[in-house]
């Protein structure tokens, strides 16, 4: 196990040096959007096999694979070349990740190159002492089985040299757009949420809030019994003016990851970030989290944090993080233990137990220790609604896929509540009917 | 003027109570004088059940009706619906005396007599038994057997009842404000005589009146009667679930119903969001349209699919040529036709009262038909004492004539 050396980890804190790694088709349209939607401090880096799109890439440095693999082409969906690509690379990419603490690994799984490559940057990053977080999307059902298979496989590789993995569920960022938007628009829209992610990521990592969100967190989000990497999802959004915590609240469960918020209801653990410049007054931000609240559940876990970021000005932003375990029917698809991709790896002594704990903070440092060089300054904001900040984190609680549906309490019968009821072929039409026919209204 | 022409339909509805003044002119015709409203409270699904306030509200309507109309009001026509009233096709039917061979005019009231006899539950009384054929002998397309031959006299009535305490609940409820009730009227039944003419009730029509607590329908085929009946939902239950739906107040939602709502959905554009404004003009909500469509249509939907079934299982669907008309304050909802001819598979319309004259163009809509349609089923049974006793006179005549010679 590499461990990594505590003091220069908190000392650097403040500049702490992120390589945002972005691998294949996918990773390298992340990269790109970040880029658009303004993101400083951390270096991009973007490798693909595919030398013309890799061309198009904004990104400062570029790796390409499989120089004389592929020969400047794409590695074809198939991640045995995608790998063996890689393997052509491994000098270059270390030396682009020699000096970084945090790398954030792009990735799109599914096809050749990410699946391929994913596993093996990873563990190279890892191998330099930095941490690695996986930002990992799933192929749309409609890309067929065999990709969705390949993305399977290529997670649970990854998973192993990953100190987080966030998996995204494409199908899920579709629904963003109306039904009647172009098929760019649904992929632009995956990419911006990612995007998004990635830059809440970056922040959560950089930031030293007043009360601090780490890595730690994050992993208490992701931690699930079952051994397929969870999935997340994830809500930002940002407002100014009078009502910027409602607003910035009402952006970010209007991503429609979040299903208007309905989705928090079901997850056990919830992590929200709220940011804002110094003009942030502690009433919004109760206002804010009292308004989240009534979108989560009783049994959920709030995990709070608060930043102040002076350059943020009259803005305020809300990151809502939560992770719900793979759909039943997608981790069927996860083939056994045993995965096709080995790369020649003698490093790790026990994957068995990497597997059991996918999430768990192995080489982080405490909490504790974390926020102890950064008292909070301001003593009026002890009493700020923290739920869990140092809380012992609870056993893994095993969660039921939940589908998407409005519970079908007396209260839905609204002003009918008293009258005698109206029953037809078993059914009270008093009930809505979109209710009752599940009918998916957002 | 005289009181004697004055006919005064009364309805008392879910969402508004609705009081319609009219004048039976002696060509015939009906002049409407004056239409009183209120809105309707402590009724729900078209029956009371706050008496002391639903007798406010009928107070407030009938003093609207009477400034509006300069009448005095003294007895109302009572239109009523409710899910518990029900309706049947029954079958009368009667042997003629042994001694006589020709049909009377006393034996209708026989063959009606044995028609009504048949299985009402014992806690209903009947509102309507209303001809549709006569047979004499076996034989069918009998229009007016009085002076044929034959020994026995079948006649189809459609016999519509409810509940008694739930009828007398509402009668009670009128006689506590002022005014006499001189009959109650199946709320369809009294739409009908507006919404249709005579030649789409020989073609077959459907009339929906989609009221606020209740959507009362009517089956015309072939010129008579066929089914009616009561299904206890309507526009108040689009109100909730849009309510229940959008999480907003019930008053807001009735705005939203009223102002935005359609029956079609994936017609608006995606994204295209309508704003609620507070009467503050604060913390205004942003809403997708589509959104609203879609509660919108699934209740709608569902209503037009729970009254196809029901007049599948009297197999009357197929013989609606002139098709469905649409009334009732809950079919201004845009798009409404559309869906009805959808499910129905059938051309649908908007109607309502038109067979009326006066200033009527104030009472174009279809919030009013079944209260104009109490008028004009009120005058329908006023001219008929003194001609029926006219020509029974003249008929006794003719009979004696023949018997002399």
């Amino acid at each position: 196990m590499i461990s990594l050396d505590r003091n220069r980890a908190t000392a650097a804190r403040q500049d702490l040096r992120i390589a945002i790694v972005g691998l294949g088709g996918a990773g390298s349209t992340v990269l790109d959007r970040l880029v658009l939607d303004g993101l400083s401090g951390a270096s991009l880096v973007a490798i693909n096999t595919d030398a013309q799109a890799l061309a198009g890439s904004v990104a400062a440095e570029k790796i390409q694979l499989g120089r004389s693999l592929t020969r400047g082409l794409g590695a074809g969906g198939d991640p045995e070349i995608g790998f063996l690509a890689a393997k052509e690379a491994v000098g270059e990419i270390r030396a682009v990740l020699a000096d970084a603490e945090l790398v954030i690994l792009c990735v799109g799984l599914g096809g050749g190159t990410g699946s391929g490559g994913a596993r093996l940057v990873a563990e190279l990053a890892r191998e330099q002492g930095a941490k690695v977080v996986v930002v990992a999307t799933l192929p749309f059902t409609f890309e067929g089985r065999r990709r969705a298979e390949q993305a399977e496989e290529a997670l649970a590789a990854v998973q192993r040299d990953a100190d987080l993995t966030m998996c995204f569920e494409n199908d899920g960022m579709g629904d963003a757009v109306a039904p009647l938007a172009g098929i760019q628009d649904a992929f632009s829209a995956a990419d911006q949420t990612i995007s998004q992610a990635v830059r809440a990521l970056a922040g959560l990592a950089r930031r030293r809030g007043l009360m601090h969100l780490g890595f730690d967190e994050l992993a208490t989000i992701l931690r699930f019994p079952s051994e397929a990497a969870p999935r997340c999802y994830f809500g930002f959004g940002e407002a100014d003016g009078a009502n910027r915590a409602n607003d910035a609240l009402a952006r970010a469960l209007k991503n429609p990851m979040m299903d208007k918020g309905r989705l928090l209801d079901g997850a056990p653990n919830v992590l929200v970030n709220v940011a804002g410049g110094s003009g942030m007054t502690i009433n919004e931000v109760q206002i804010l989290m009292e308004a989240l609240n009534r979108h989560v559940g009783e049994e959920t876990r709030i995990l709070f944090g608060v930043a102040v970021e002076p350059q943020m000005g009259e803005k305020m932003s809300v990151t809502i993080l939560c992770a719900l375990p793979a759909d039943p029917a997608v981790v069927r698809l996860q083939p056994a233990r045993e995965i096709a991709i080995r790369p020649a790896s003698t490093r790790r002594a026990e994957p068995e137990s990497a597997i059991e704990e996918p999430a768990a903070p192995r080489d982080f440092p405490e909490p504790t220790e974390e926020t102890a060089d950064f008292p909070p300054a301001d003593d009026e904001l002890e009493h700020l609604p923290v739920v869990a900040s140092a809380a012992p984190v609870p056993p893994p609680k095993r969660t039921e896929a939940k589908q998407e549906q409005m519970l079908l309490d007396p209260v839905a019968r609204g002003r009918f509540e008293r009258s005698e009821p109206t029953i037809v072929d078993g059914q009270d039409l008093d009930i809505p009917t979109f209710l009752r026919r599940n009918v998916k209204v957002k | 003027m005289s009181n004697e022409h004055i006919i005064v339909g009364l309805e008392i509805g879910t969402s508004q109570i609705c009081c319609v003044v009219g004048d039976l002119r002696s060509d015939g015709t009906i002049r409407i004088i004056g239409v009183g409203t209120a809105p309707s409270r402590g009724v729900r699904k078209g029956e009371i059940v706050d008496f002391e306030t639903a007798g406010t509200c009928i107070r407030e309507a009938l003093v609207d009706a009477e400034e509006k109309s300069d009448v005095m009001i003294g007895a109302v026509y009572l239109g009523v619906s409710g899910a518990h009233i029900e309706s049947f096709n029954n079958r009368g039917a009667i042997n003629i005396p042994e001694q006589r061979d020709e049909i009377r005019e006393e034996d209708f009231e026989d063959v009606q007599a044995s028609a009504r006899e048949v299985s009402i539950p014992s806690g209903n009384s009947l509102l309507h038994s209303i001809l549709q054929h006569y047979y004499v002998d076996g034989q069918d397309g009998v229009l007016n057997p009085v002076g044929l031959l034959g020994r026995k006299l079948e006649a189809d009535f459609h016999i519509i009842h409810g509940v008694t305490y739930r009828i007398q609940n509402s009668i009670r409820c009128v006689k506590e404000v002022g005014p006499e009730v001189l009959e109650v009227v199946f709320n369809p039944v009294a739409s009908a005589q507006v919404v249709l003419d005579q030649n789409q009730k020989s073609l077959g029509a459907l009339v929906v009146d989609i009221g606020g607590g209740t959507t009362d329908f009517i089956v015309y085929v072939d010129g008579v009667l066929k089914q009616s009946g009561c299904l206890p939902i309507g526009g108040d239950h689009i109100t909730n679930d849009i309510s229940l739906g959008l999480r907003i107040p019930m008053a807001r939602a009735e705005k939203l119903k009223i102002g935005e709502g359609s029956a079609i959905v994936g017609a608006s554009a995606p994204g295209d969001m309508i704003v609620l404004k507070d009467e503050t003009g604060f913390a205004g909500r942003e809403i997708e349209r589509e959104m609203l469509n879609t509660i919108v249509h699934c209740r709608v939907r569902e209503i037009f699919e729970l009254l196809k079934r029901r007049l599948d299982a009297a197999g009357n669907v197929s013989y609606l040529a002139a098709g469905i008309m649409l009334t009732g304050g809950g079919s201004q909802i845009p798009g409404i036709a559309q869906l009805a001819e959808e499910i129905f598979a059938m051309p649908a319309q908007l109607t309502f009262a038109h067979a009326v004259s006066g200033a009527t163009s104030a009472f174009e809509n279809p919030r009013y038909s079944t209260a104009i349609g109490l008028i004009k089923y009120a005058a329908a049974l006023q001219p008929e004492r003194p001609k029926s006793l006219f020509s029974r006179v003249l008929r006794k005549l003719s009979f004696l004539w023949s018997w002399i010679f």
